[in-house]
């Protein structure tokens, strides 16, 4: 997604972030009774074996990143409140979600693409990699997001 | 499971807005866009509250394991096409592309998507799941 665009010379740059650290600080435990609020709350009953829901590969690493989505936003040279919409997601897991389980959350900030747009005029294009494993370092999945960020000011 | 199959869909007949007071808990994000619709209609999206992008992705896999009960998902990739509004229908399905045998393994990969039957398309991707044999 990075190599897509040639960088637009009458724009200027967007602020140089890859590579800055998305480490959490601390673990993130998907808690039984969270897990069964948000699979009734999508239509499912809980699976019974102690797994959890898989859309806690987003909100577990998401959450448990070192930083709030304001705070991204905000190394992006972005304000949260201008919007900021989800583009796309991509995960691999090595191993189920369960409950109870402290897990640990690490990432960067892979690339920020500034583009034209016909709808927004010119927006940025984030993209942020996170990775959730054991507290032995054992890989349980790797999860990469790509947000729109709006730059209606430059249109 | 062969090619071609369509995977069996799950629907959501009206998402919820008390819903999204819960997702906005889950996913520790306050913003009004997904709990004010006065906001959403300031910001020129619409008189109604927007779902989530990963609640909407959570209907997706639920499709995805009621289709294939024993399976685990391996991959999934998603783009998020458009949004969700409060009391909006939903329906997520697929059809399978491929199936293949690794070792003790079966793997069926598969198009995925989630409508807005009176709109399109809302989120579109691809799966993998793996099946022991």
């Amino acid at each position: 997604m990075s190599n897509q665009t040639t960088p637009i010379p009458d724009l200027p740059a967007p602020p140089q972030v890859a590579g800055i650290s998305l480490d959490g600080a601390n673990p993130y435990v998907i808690s039984a009774e969270e897990n069964r609020a948000l699979c009734e709350s999508t239509g499912v009953a809980p699976a019974e074996d102690g797994t959890a829901h898989p859309i806690y590969f987003y909100i577990a690493t998401q959450v448990g990143m070192g930083m709030t989505v304001a705070g991204l936003c905000a190394a992006c040279d972005f304000d949260v409140e201008e919007g900021p919409m989800m583009a796309s997601s991509k995960v691999t897991f090595s191993r189920p979600l369960v409950t109870g389980q402290p897990y640990r959350i690490t990432g960067r900030i892979v690339s920020l693409v500034r583009k034209p747009s016909r709808k927004l005029g010119v927006m940025d294009m984030l993209e942020y990699l996170l990775e959730l494993s054991l507290p032995d370092g054992t890989p349980v999945l790797s999860t990469t997001n790509v947000w729109v960020l709006p730059r209606r000011n430059l249109a | 499971m062969n090619v071609g199959d369509a995977l069996k869909p799950f629907r959501i007949a009206a998402v919820s807005p008390a819903g999204m007071k819960d997702w906005a808990k889950f996913l520790h994000d306050p913003n009004p866009i997904h709990l004010d619709p006065a906001v959403v209609k300031a910001k020129g999206l619409g008189d109604r509250v927007i779902n989530q992008g990963p609640a909407n992705l959570a209907y997706l896999i639920n499709m995805l394991q009621g289709a294939i009960p024993n399976g685990s998902i391996e991959s999934l990739e998603v783009r998020y096409v458009d949004n969700v509004f409060g009391g909006e229908a939903v329906e997520a399905g697929g059809t399978v592309k491929d199936v293949s045998v690794d070792g003790s393994k079966r793997r069926i990969s598969c198009d995925v998507w989630l409508r807005a039957p009176a709109r399109g398309a809302v989120l579109t991707g691809t799966a993998i799941l793996a099946t022991l044999l």
